[in-house]
């Protein structure tokens, strides 16, 4: 009933005002849904939380978030382009995963067929061991892993992740052999972390915020040091050339116009700016990014080169 | 006392208020099938972002205890679990009301589930920084173990049909490699479709097993679907005084779910199970577990409303959710600038410790809500005429495994397992193992291969595997309930020395079917059917990454060797005379029919839409449902309770829990 009622009004107010007055200037006129393929709680779910607070403020209309969890993400994807190109339904969309997975399998849809808008943050990958750890600088654990190959173990969330690319490059660039151990996700790799189970962690550093004194982050892949974590190395300073991480943005239907993707882009672009978002972000260990929906695709295509790369370390292709 | 102080906090009338609403609101979400404390939890979280932070925790943490609890009446009055976590609810609950003593069983799992809640929650007030050490100690290793653990109640749930519970077994845990593997990332037996990538969704799956053949059975015959109680009522005194005598039992389970709730990642379930085999195991009749024992009801209660105290306690003292819900609030909280983690109970003491308080108080309340919903529930239940009682559960069995995803397929596979599961039930391959292996599989699988690959770096496997106290511990629990059942029934089988074709209980509504003991055909059939599943699956894992194959190599090979056990069992059996095996059956054209509408109905869905098709299929399961041939008022005054019934779901589904419904032709 209620979809019937709004498509009336719709098709009422087409008829009634010009079509200009539909143009992505006004938009948005009604709340917006927004998809997260992943459960509640994760990284993707708190990153559109708190955006989320921000939303009503920045267009005057609210978002509704929803979850549509299942095959890490394919399973909503795969969906994308079947919803309405209205511009009122966007997508939460996450890289490496956006790659890997049609490399790795017939998942459903193709990298090229997903239209992001934004990406708005990364969460860098990270090193972390137990507070109670023998190493207390990456150098120890790089030392001990040369002098016991194969012997240390890193815990991770899932197979072909970007923790798992991580400790991929981790092993070239260190020129050391270690062992991943992919778990069902963030909380039960850092449980193997907390608990001993593994030597250390590839983790994202969001993970250091919420864990405190508890875990010790040895060296961050991202560029520049995290506000929050002033004390704590990138790879880069120590040596490594290893930046990367979890990068989340929002993506739209493919049949979206172009005016309505610009204007959604800027949406996110605005919302990033916010001070209390910002605040929020960076003291919880995200990165923020401002790739809009003119730089995106030199990004995607820069992305989809060094996963590609990745996936041939990984195994996934040959 | 501090922390006797923030009681008061607790006791202010809108958070009173706000707990009473929340435990009402989640009983009732939960006793719905498929509408899960997770989703409800998720769908409220936005308006806890403008309360303060204790009251909205409060009101989460209700609905959550409450919804665990609600699980509980839908697997007792029809034999489908509301939430996965009363899996082992059903095993006795459903027996218990099949012969009438379904009031005495509600009024158990209200006791139960209060008196389990009530010690995760203390547990959770005074002990959780010392016990979230607990989360720790649990490694790789013990999750496998705790899994197998799991796993050998099958034993126990299917004696003298041990054979085919674990060919049963094999089927759930084959099931649980569909899909994207979380540990080597493989693609795995897909039949290259879109829709199982995501896996076998659990609550779909459980409410086809268990459901669908119980509602096939309902309009088959003109008996009521519940032996009416000759006490009538919920039988309180009764009640209390069941679970007075099994105190011992409701302590221990309730500690047995404290203890798995604070494990991240094995939830109510598997506290349920496995202290439904601890009750069973220190149980003086045992056999009579599965045919209505009201201790299997009281410990799984008991265990499962105990894990959400002990989720909260990984929760606020680690970070780490230890249930779907758990993870939920967490974000909440992370939103409302709360900063979770070792320095909570310190920094933010007063509204931890108010929250603790308010899910204390909300545990309270659900037993004056839950005895009054379950009156009601139950007075439903047994009053309503067949050709109504038939198509609402058919139609909750819809609802349930769409509403999960908003996903069609998912109800298109509850449908077809459902099938499934009555015809091998039929055959003697019951639901409960199936289940089993798709609730313990991937954690049995990634316990395995994650212990493997830590151990193998350092080239200590069998270490890794046999020597960790704590495993070592649970595998004397699991060796304890795998062989004390079998070692029972071999005794038994020396005394008697005949076939056993009486039982000591009443096989009333027992779900163990008596064991055929000439030679059958249809068994052997299936089992070769399952042998060639077993070739398909193995042939299927070479392509696959080794992390990814070692599991689908591993049940492959055991599918087929039980299978052809079970072959070679029924060759040694005489050949029975085959008229008199299996009697014609007078309500298979009714069967026929509903499933065929049910088939009929999930496929024409996403088409015509979801309240067109609903209703249509509401009336032809009235109309193959009815026994009675009522005047044409009553037809229309049924008809009419049946619109007013699709259209208020349709409506709670679309503008109460938003979700995105099938655009059809109609709405």
């Amino acid at each position: 009933m209620k979809r019937t009622v709004a498509t009336a009004l719709v098709a009422l107010l087409g008829a009634i005002a010009p079509a200009a007055a539909q143009s992505a200037a006004d938009f948005p006129t009604k709340p917006m849904t927004y998809i997260i393929p992943f459960n509640a709680g994760g990284e993707s779910d708190i990153s559109a939380r708190y955006q989320q607070a921000e939303w009503e403020a920045v267009t005057g209309q609210q978002v509704v978030i929803q979850y549509q969890p299942g095959a890490g993400g394919a399973q909503a994807w795969s969906q994308l382009n079947s919803l309405p190109g209205d511009g009122y339904t966007i997508m939460g969309i996450n890289m490496p995963h956006t790659v890997l997975q049609p490399l790795a399998g017939s998942v459903g849809y193709k990298t090229e067929d997903l239209v992001p808008v934004h990406y708005f943050h990364y969460t860098p990958d990270a090193i972390f061991v137990r507070a109670e750890s023998q190493f207390k600088t990456l150098a120890d654990l790089v030392d001990y892993a040369k002098a016991n190959p194969g012997l240390v173990t890193f815990a991770g969330s899932g197979s072909n992740s970007s923790n798992n690319l991580a400790a991929i490059r981790f092993n070239t660039e260190a020129d050391v052999k270690t062992t991943y151990v992919p778990f069902s996700g963030t909380g039960p790799s850092v449980t193997a972390v907390l608990g001993g189970s593994t030597m250390a962690g590839f983790n994202y550093a969001t993970s250091g915020v919420t864990q405190g004194d508890a875990m010790r982050m040895l060296a961050v892949a991202a560029d520049e040091r995290l506000p929050a974590f002033p004390d704590v190395p990138t790879f880069k300073e120590l040596g490594y050339n290893i930046v990367g991480g979890a990068y989340r943005g929002v993506a739209v239907p493919a049949s979206t116009p172009e005016d309505l993707r610009q204007r959604i882009s800027d949406i996110v672009s605005e919302i990033n700016k916010r001070p209390d978002f910002v605040q929020k972000m960076e003291s919880g260990g995200f990165v923020l990014t401002d790739i809009g929906y003119s730089k995106m695709n030199d990004f995607v295509a820069a992305r989809v080169e060094e996963y590609t790369e990745g996936a041939k370390a990984l195994g996934i292709i040959k | 006392m501090d922390i006797l102080g923030y009681l008061l906090d607790a006791l202010t009338p809108l958070n009173l208020g706000l707990a009473l609403v929340g435990v009402i609101l989640g009983t009732v979400i939960g006793a719905l099938p498929g509408l899960s404390a997770t989703m409800a939890v998720a769908v409220l979280v936005p308006f806890t972002f403008t309360m303060d932070p204790a009251a909205g925790l409060i009101a989460l943490g209700a609905i959550y205890t409450g919804a665990i609890y609600g699980g509980a009446f839908a697997a007792i009055l029809v034999n489908t679990p509301g939430t996965p976590s009363a899996i082992a609810t059903t095993f006795d609950g459903f027996p218990m009301a099949k012969r009438g003593d379904g009031g005495l069983a509600v009024s158990l799992a209200t006791i139960a589930s209060v008196a389990g809640g009530l010690v995760g929650a203390i547990a959770l007030l005074l002990l959780a920084p010392p016990l979230a050490k607990v989360a720790l100690a649990f490694g790789p290793t013990e999750y496998f173990w705790l899994a197998v653990f799991g796993l050998t109640l099958i034993a126990a749930l299917s004696v003298g049909n041990t054979v085919k519970g674990l060919i049963g077994a094999c089927i759930g845990l084959f099931l649980s490699m569909v899909g994207v593997a979380i540990v080597g990332g493989d693609v795995r037996y897909t039949l290259g479709m879109q829709r199982f990538l995501a896996g076998i969704d659990l609550t779909s799956a459980i409410i086809g097993l268990y459901c669908v053949p119980v509602i096939l059975d309902l309009v088959a015959n003109p008996d009521p679907h519940l032996k009416p109680s000759e006490a009538g009522g919920l039988r309180l005194g009764e009640g209390v005084r069941v679970a007075i005598k099994s105190k011992v039992n409701i302590l221990r389970s309730s500690v047995i779910g404290t203890v798995i709730g604070i494990l991240p990642g094995a939830g109510g379930s598997i506290a349920g199970l496995v202290s439904y085999s601890e009750a069973r195991r220190s149980s003086r009749q045992p056999e009579s577990f599965g045919k209505g024992n009201p201790d299997g009801v009281l410990a799984t209660e008991a265990a499962n409303n105990a894990t959400v105290g002990g989720g909260f306690i990984p929760t606020l003292v680690l970070g780490i959710p230890g249930t779907p819900p758990d993870a939920i609030i967490l974000g909440a909280l992370l939103v409302q600038g709360i900063k979770i983690g070792p320095t909570l109970f310190t920094t933010d003491a007063p509204i931890v410790y108010t929250f603790i308080w308010g899910l204390l108080i909300a545990t309270v309340l659900m037993l004056p809500v839950g005895l009054l919903i379950g009156r009601y529930a139950y007075n439903f239940i047994i009053k309503v005429p067949k050709a109504l009682l038939a198509p609402t559960v058919a139609l909750l069995t819809i609802i349930g495994s769409f509403a999960i995803h908003s996903n069609i397929d998912d109800a298109q596979l509850m449908v077809g397992l459902g099938i499934l599961s009555w015809i091998l039930n039929r055959y003697g391959f019951q639901p409960s193992p199936i289940v089993l292996g798709l609730v313990l599989g991937s954690i049995a699988e990634q316990g395995f291969v994650q212990t493997w690959l830590i151990g193998n770096a350092s080239g200590r496997v069998a270490e890794m595997f046999f020597t960790r106290p704590i495993s070592i511990g649970i595998i004397l629990a699991a060796l304890l309930t795998l062989l004390l059942p079998m070692w029972s029934d071999w005794k038994k089988n020396r005394r008697k020395q005949l076939s056993r074709t009486d039982d000591p209980v009443s096989d009333s509504g027992s779900r163990i079917a008596p064991e055929v003991k000439t030679r059958d055909l249809p068994s052997m059939a299936i089992a070769g059917l399952f042998i060639a599943l077993g070739i398909w699956i193995f042939t299927g894992a070479n392509g696959m990454s080794p992390l990814g194959a070692v599991f689908p190599w591993t049940i492959s090979a055991a599918l087929a060797a039980f299978s052809i056990i079970l072959i070679l069992q029924h060759l040694r059996r005489p050949s029975g005379p085959a008229s008199q095996r299996r009697p014609q059956d007078p309500g298979s054209a009714r069967r026929l029919a509903l499933a065929l509408v049910m088939l009929a109905w999930v496929i024409a869905l996403p088409m015509i839409g979801f309240l067109a098709t609903s209703f249509a299929a509401f009336v032809l399961i009235m109309l193959i449902a009815d026994y009675d041939r009522p005047g044409l008022r009553t037809w229309a005054i049924w008809a009419l309770t049946g619109l007013a019934i699709c259209a208020g779901f349709w409506w709670l589904m679309a503008n109460v829990l938003m979700l995105r419904m099938p655009a059809g032709l109609f709405l």
